[in-house]
C-alpha cells in the first residue's frame, strides 16, 4: 500500500499549491454542466452567475467588503462527475454555498452523496425533476427554476385556450423533456383534450421524417414538442414543415433560441410557434434591469435559464450577506429571509441597496430577473411562464401567461 | 404508399448513402490497417466543421466549399496515422484500436475547445420540397445531396477499377502477404487509403450537416451504423459497405413504419438500435457479410 | 483545522472513487491484460450492474419497478449474475472472431443498454434515473460514514485483487498468457482457446459490474449517463494501459494515479480566468488522451510491467495439465 500513501501526499501537495485562498475572498461552488450533453445551454447560464457575482463585488462586495469568488466545476450532467464536483467544492474549495448544477441527474447525485450530509445549501438553477422535492434534504436543497409539474400544466392550459383539441406530442428522451411531456399529457387530457399520438424520440437523429409521418396520423391540429432546439428541436420543426406534416407547434424552453429563427427562418415560424418559457415578465423591471447588464456584458438575455442563472448567484450572495459570515451552516436559513415573500423589493443589479437594507437589519425580498423567487416548504418555487411568438420584426417577442 | 416513400424510403436512403460514404473508410482501414477505426466519426465531425468555416468565411455553398474541406481532413488524418498509429504499426493490432479509441476522444475535445459546443448551420432555412406526379416529395437539398452522393460513389469505383493505386488497394484487401510479394508499395496503399477514407468521411458529414446541423458529437452518432454497414457488406469490400450503408440506413427509418395498425412497428426510441441488430444477426450467421469480406 | 479536515474528506471522496475504478480496472486487467478482449463497453456492464442493484435494493416508489428493498450483498451478487450471463451470450457471439468485432459488438451492447433504460420508462423511470439508493453506513455520524463506505471499498478491492492474482498466478492463468501470446501454438498443445476467452470475458464483466454497483450505492442515484463512454469506458482503458497491463497491482495503481490526476487536475483549472476554466474541461480530456497515446508507444508496458510467475518455483508443468 506504499503507493497509496505517495499519493496522498501528491494530492494533498497538490491541493496546497493550488488553493491558497486570499484573504477577504468569500468563495461560491459554480457547478454546471460545462461539458456534456447541454453544454451549450450551460455556457449562458455560467454568464448569467458571473454576472451577478461581478454585480455584488462592483458595489460593496461581501460583509467587509470581501469579494464573492464564483468557482467553477464540472457536474457534465452525469451523476458521478457531480459527485466528484461537488466533493471537490465542499472539502477542498471549502466554499459556502454551491449554485448549480444543471441537470436534475447530476443535481439528485451530488445533493443525495457530498452536500446534504455536508449540511452545505444547493441552489440549483435549472434542475427540474419533480423527484428533487421529496429528498430530505434538512433543508438544505432549493431551486430557482420551477418543477416542470407547473410548466406542462402551463403549456397544457394554454393549447386548450387556444381551441386546439387534439393534439399530438413527441419528447426528446432525457430527463428534462420526458418530465414535462409526461405531465403536459396528464394535464391535457385532464381538460378534455385529447392526444392522439404520443412518441419519444432519441435525439440527434439526422432526420425525424418518418417518427413525424406517424404522429400526424389521426387529425392532430398541432405538434407539442419537447426537445432541446439543438439536439432534435430544430430538425423536428424543419421537417414538418418541409413536409407539410405539421404546421403548428407548441413548445416548451429547452426549444427556445434565436438560432431556432435562424436556421429555420422568421417567415415559415411566424403564427406557427409557442414556446413557454420559465421567465419573469419582460416588462417586469427586475426582468430589464437584468437584460440590459446581460446585453452589455456581450450574451443573448431571453437564451433559457440564463436569468436563472443570475438570481441564483445573487441570491446566495444575499444570503450569505443576510447571514453576516461565510458559514456555511447559516445559508440555508439566511436564504429564506432574503426570497421574500415579506420585505422591502429588490430587484437584479442592486446589490448596494440590499446590503444596506440588510446592515440595517430589514428584511429583504429578491424579486429576480426569473421570477419571485419565493421558496416554499420544498425549497421549490412555482415560477411565472411567458410564452414567445415570431413577432414582426422577425425576432421572439415575448408576453406573460396568465 | 406515398407516406411511405416519403417519409420512411427517401429518408432511408438519404440516410443510408451517408452511411455507405462513412462506411467505405471504415471497411478499408479494416482490411488494410487492419484494425477497427473508432476515430473514424470524428474525422467526419472535423471535416464538417472545417466546411463550415469555410463557408463562413467565403459565404459560398457547402457544396462548394466541401473539396477544400476534404483536403484538409485528408491532412488531418495523414498527419494523425504519421504521429499515433504509424508508431504502432509492428505492435499488436489491437493497440491500434486501442489507439483510435483514445483519439476519437481526443478529437472531439479540439473541436469542442476550438469551434465551441454551440449548435451551428451550413445551410440555414427551410426548402419546400417538390411535389412530383402529385404525391413524391422530393426537396432539392436532398437530390442535391444524393446526386453528389453518386457522384463520389462512381469515383471511388472509377479509382478502384482503372487506377494503378486502386488496383493495389484492392489487391492489399484481398491478400497482404501476396500484395506484398507482387512488390506493392505497402506505405503508399496505406496513404491512399486513409486518403479515401478521410475524404469521403468528411463528403458524409457535409451532406449530413445540410440536411440537419453541425454539432459535435454528430460523427460519433454515425459509428456504430457505419460499423455496421462495414461489417454487413463484407470487410474490406468497398461495394459492400456501399450497400450495407443503404441497407442499414433504410432499415432504421423503415423499422418504425406503422405496418400493423397505426401504431409504429418498432418504438422509434430505439431506432438506434437497429444497427446494431442487425449487425448482431450478421455476425451470428455470416460473419463474412454480404460480398463474402474477409474474417479475422 | 477546517481545511485540513475539508482536505481529508476529499481524500476520502477520491479514494473511494479510485478504489471503484480500481475494481473495474482490475475487471478489464482479466479480459485484456490476461486474455488480450478488446472490450469498448465497459460503461454498460458498469451501468447493467449499477442498476440491477440500484432496483433490487431501493424502497417502493410509483417512478419504477423495485420495492424490493433487499440487502446489498443480494444487490451485489445479483448485478454479477446478470452481467455474466449478458457477457456469455456476447461472447458466444463474438469471441469467435478477432478482437476488433468484440470492441464494436461491446460498444454497441452499451448503446442498446442505453436505449433500454431510457426508453422503459416503467422499468427503470427512464432518462429520470433512480434515487434514493441505500447507501451502507450512509447512518453513521460524519465522517465515519464517508470512512464505512471507503472501507467497504477497499476490501471489495482486496477480495478482486486477491481473487484475481490467484488466478493469474493458477494454470488457468498460464494458459490465459499462452493463448494471448501465441494462440496457435495454445491451440497446439490442446487447449480449447475459445472457452478461455469466454471464461476471461465474463469474469472481467462480472467485476465490472460489481463496480457498478459499487458506485449505484456511493452516488445514491443512477441514471442512464451511467453508461456514458467518456468515465467509464475511456478512463478505465487510460487507467490500465497507464499502470501496466497483465500486472494486478499496475490496474490497481494506475486507477487511484489516473483518478487522482483527473480529478485534482479540475482544482487547477478552476483557477483560470472563467472563459478558460469553462474550456479547460475539454483539455483536460485531450490530455489524458495523449497520455494513453504516449504510454501506448513509449511505455506500452505501463509502469509496473507484467511479471510473469515464476515457472520453476511452482512446478507449472504438472499444474498446466490440470488445467484442460
Amino acid at each position: 500500500m506504499n503507493f497509496l500513501k505517495k499519493m496522498a501526499i501528491t494530492a494533498s501537495a497538490i491541493a496546497m499549491l493550488s488553493v491558497g485562498a486570499q484573504a477577504g475572498e468569500i468563495k461560491v461552488g459554480s457547478a454546471g454542466g460545462v461539458t456534456g450533453p447541454i453544454a451549450e445551454l450551460v455556457a449562458a447560464i455560467v454568464k448569467g452567475r458571473q454576472i451577478a457575482t461581478e454585480h455584488v463585488n462592483s458595489n460593496g462586495g461581501l460583509l467587509k467588503g470581501d469579494t464573492m469568488k464564483l468557482v467553477i466545476a464540472d457536474s457534465a450532467c452525469d451523476p458521478k462527475a457531480a459527485v466528484d464536483a461537488g466533493n471537490k467544492l465542499v472539502n477542498v474549495e471549502q466554499v459556502v454555498g454551491i449554485i448549480g448544477p444543471s441537470c436534475s441527474g447530476a443535481t439528485n447525485g451530488m445533493v443525495s452523496s457530498v452536500t446534504i450530509p455536508a449540511g452545505v445549501t444547493v441552489l440549483s438553477d435549472s434542475a427540474t425533476a419533480p423527484s428533487i422535492s421529496e429528498l430530505k434534504d434538512k433543508d438544505t436543497v432549493f431551486r430557482a427554476s420551477a418543477s416542470d409539474a407547473y410548466q406542462g400544466k402551463a403549456i397544457a392550459d394554454m393549447v386548450w385556450k387556444a381551441g386546439k383539441k387534439k393534439v399530438a406530442v413527441t419528447y426528446s428522451n432525457d430527463d428534462y423533456n420526458a418530465g414535462i411531456a409526461n405531465v403536459f399529457v396528464k394535464e391535457f387530457k385532464a381538460l378534455g383534450g385529447e392526444v392522439t399520438g404520443n412518441q419519444a424520440h432519441e435525439p440527434n437523429k439526422a432526420s425525424y421524417r418518418s417518427e413525424l409521418s406517424t404522429l400526424a396520423q389521426g387529425g392532430p391540429e398541432a405538434l407539442a414538442l419537447f426537445a432541446y432546439y439543438g439536439s432534435s428541436g430544430i430538425t423536428i420543426v424543419k421537417n414538418s414543415l418541409e413536409n407539410g406534416l405539421f404546421g403548428k407547434f407548441y413548445a416548451a424552453d429547452g426549444m427556445f433560441d434565436k438560432s431556432v429563427i435562424g436556421q429555420i427562418g422568421a417567415d415559415n415560424l411566424k403564427d406557427n410557434i409557442w414556446i413557454t418559457q420559465a421567465a419573469s415578465d419582460t416588462e417586469d423591471a427586475s426582468y430589464k434591469n437584468f437584460a440590459e447588464a446581460f446585453k452589455a456584458a456581450g450574451g443573448d438575455p431571453e437564451a433559457p435559464y440564463a436569468a436563472h442563472g443570475y438570481d441564483v448567484a445573487f441570491l446566495m450572495a444575499l444570503a450569505i450577506e443576510k447571514a453576516g459570515a461565510a458559514d456555511r451552516t447559516k445559508i440555508s436559513a439566511a436564504l429564506r429571509e432574503v426570497a421574500g415573500p415579506e420585505g422591502e423589493v429588490v430587484r437584479p443589479g442592486e446589490w448596494a441597496k440590499a446590503k444596506k437594507l440588510i446592515a440595517d437589519g430589514k428584511k429583504v425580498n429578491y424579486q429576480g430577473a426569473a421570477g419571485v423567487n419565493d421558496f416554499d416548504a420544498n425549497g421549490d418555487v412555482t415560477g411565472l411562464f411567458s410564452v414567445n411568438v415570431v413577432g414582426d420584426d422577425g425576432n421572439w417577442s415575448r408576453s406573460m401567461l396568465k | 404508399m406515398a407516406d411511405f416513400i416519403n417519409f420512411y424510403f427517401i429518408p432511408g436512403l438519404l440516410l443510408g448513402s451517408i452511411y455507405a460514404l462513412g462506411a467505405i473508410g471504415i471497411t478499408m482501414t479494416f482490411v488494410i490497417l487492419r484494425f477497427a477505426n473508432f476515430a473514424h466519426g470524428e474525422s467526419m465531425t472535423l471535416g464538417v466543421y472545417f466546411a463550415w468555416s469555410l463557408v463562413q468565411i467565403t459565404g459560398w455553398h457547402p457544396l462548394v466549399v466541401m473539396p477544400i474541406a476534404m483536403i484538409l481532413t485528408v491532412l488531418y488524418a495523414l498527419s494523425i496515422d504519421r504521429l499515433f498509429y504509424k508508431p504502432l504499426r509492428n505492435a499488436p493490432v489491437v493497440m491500434l484500436v486501442v489507439a483510435s479509441f483514445g483519439l476519437m476522444l481526443m478529437t472531439r475535445s479540439v473541436i469542442q475547445f476550438f469551434w465551441g459546443v454551440q449548435l451551428k448551420s451550413v445551410l440555414p432555412g427551410i426548402q419546400k420540397p417538390i411535389l412530383v406526379m402529385d404525391y413524391l416529395r422530393i426537396s432539392p437539398k436532398h437530390m442535391m445531396i444524393m446526386a453528389s452522393a453518386l457522384v463520389l460513389m462512381f469515383a471511388v469505383h472509377y479509382l478502384l477499377t482503372y487506377t494503378k493505386i486502386g488496383k493495389a488497394m484492392r489487391a492489399m484487401s484481398d491478400s497482404p502477404e501476396l500484395a506484398k510479394l507482387t512488390g506493392i508499395d505497402t506505405e503508399k496503399v496505406v496513404v491512399a487509403t486513409w486518403v479515401v477514407g478521410a475524404a469521403l468521411a468528411c463528403a458524409a458529414g457535409v451532406f449530413l450537416a445540410i440536411d440537419t446541423h453541425v454539432e459535435t458529437r454528430m460523427g460519433f452518432k454515425l459509428l456504430l451504423p457505419m460499423f455496421a454497414a462495414a461489417i454487413l457488406g463484407g470487410v474490406g469490400r468497398p461495394y459492400g459497405a456501399l450497400v450495407g450503408g443503404l441497407i442499414i440506413g433504410l432499415a432504421e427509418e423503415i423499422s418504425s413504419y406503422p405496418f400493423i395498425g397505426t401504431e409504429p412497428l418498432l418504438n422509434p426510441g430505439y431506432k438506434a438500435g437497429v444497427a446494431f441488430a442487425i449487425m448482431i444477426g450478421i455476425l451470428i450467421w455470416r460473419p463474412s457479410g454480404l460480398f463474402k469480406g474477409k474474417v479475422f | 483545522m477546517d481545511a485540513l479536515y475539508g482536505y481529508m474528506l476529499y481524500g476520502i471522496s477520491l479514494a473511494t472513487m479510485g478504489g471503484i475504478y480500481a475494481v473495474l480496472t482490475l475487471g478489464l486487467n482479466v479480459q485484456w491484460g490476461f486474455a488480450g478482449l478488446f472490450n469498448a463497453g465497459i460503461a454498460g456492464f458498469f451501468g447493467i450492474g449499477a442498476y440491477t442493484t440500484a432496483i433490487l435494493t431501493t424502497s417502493a416508489t410509483h417512478r419504477h419497478i423495485g420495492g424490493f428493498e433487499m440487502p446489498y450483498i443480494v444487490g451485489f451478487l445479483a448485478a454479477m449474475l446478470i452481467c455474466g450471463v449478458i457477457a456469455y451470450l456476447v461472447g458466444k457471439v463474438c469471441l469467435r472472431l478477432r478482437s476488433d468485432y468484440l470492441a464494436i459488438a461491446t460498444i454497441g451492447i452499451a448503446e442498446i443498454f442505453r436505449l433500454i433504460l431510457k426508453n422503459e420508462t416503467w422499468a427503470t423511470n427512464g432518462p429520470r434515473g433512480v434515487s434514493e439508493i441505500p447507501k451502507p453506513f450512509e447512518h453513521w455520524p460524519e465522517p465515519w460514514n464517508q470512512f464505512g463506505f471507503l472501507l467497504l471499498v477497499l476490501v471489495v478491492v482486496a477480495i478482486v485483487y486477491v481473487l484475481v492474482e490467484v488466478a493469474r498466478k493458477s494454470p488457468w492463468g498460464r494458459v490465459m498468457t499462452a493463448i494471448r501470446e501465441n494462440e496457435p501454438s495454445a491451440k497446439a498443445a490442446g487447449k480449447n482457446v475459445e472457452n478461455f476467452r469466454m471464461e476471461g470475458f465474463v469474469i472481467g464483466c462480472m467485476i465490472m459490474a460489481l463496480a457498478g454497483a459499487l458506485m449505484a450505492h456511493y452516488l445514491k442515484f443512477v441514471d442512464p449517463n451511467a453508461t456514458d463512454p467518456l468515465l467509464a469506458t475511456f478512463l478505465v482503458w487510460v487507467m490500465l494501459i497507464v499502470g501496466g497491463s497483465a500486472n494486478n497491482k499496475g490496474a490497481i495503481l494506475g486507477a487511484f494515479l489516473m483518478w487522482v490526476v483527473w480529478s485534482a487536475t479540475e482544482i487547477v483549472t478552476s483557477r483560470l480566468p472563467d472563459e478558460l476554466a469553462i474550456r479547460a474541461a475539454y483539455i483536460r480530456i485531450f490530455l489524458i488522451g495523449l497520455m494513453l497515446q504516449i504510454f501506448l508507444q513509449k511505455f506500452p508496458q505501463g509502469i509496473l510491467p507484467e511479471k510473469r510467475p515464476d515457472v520453476a518455483k511452482s512446478n507449472g508443468n504438472a499444474e498446466t495439465k490440470m488445467a484442460d
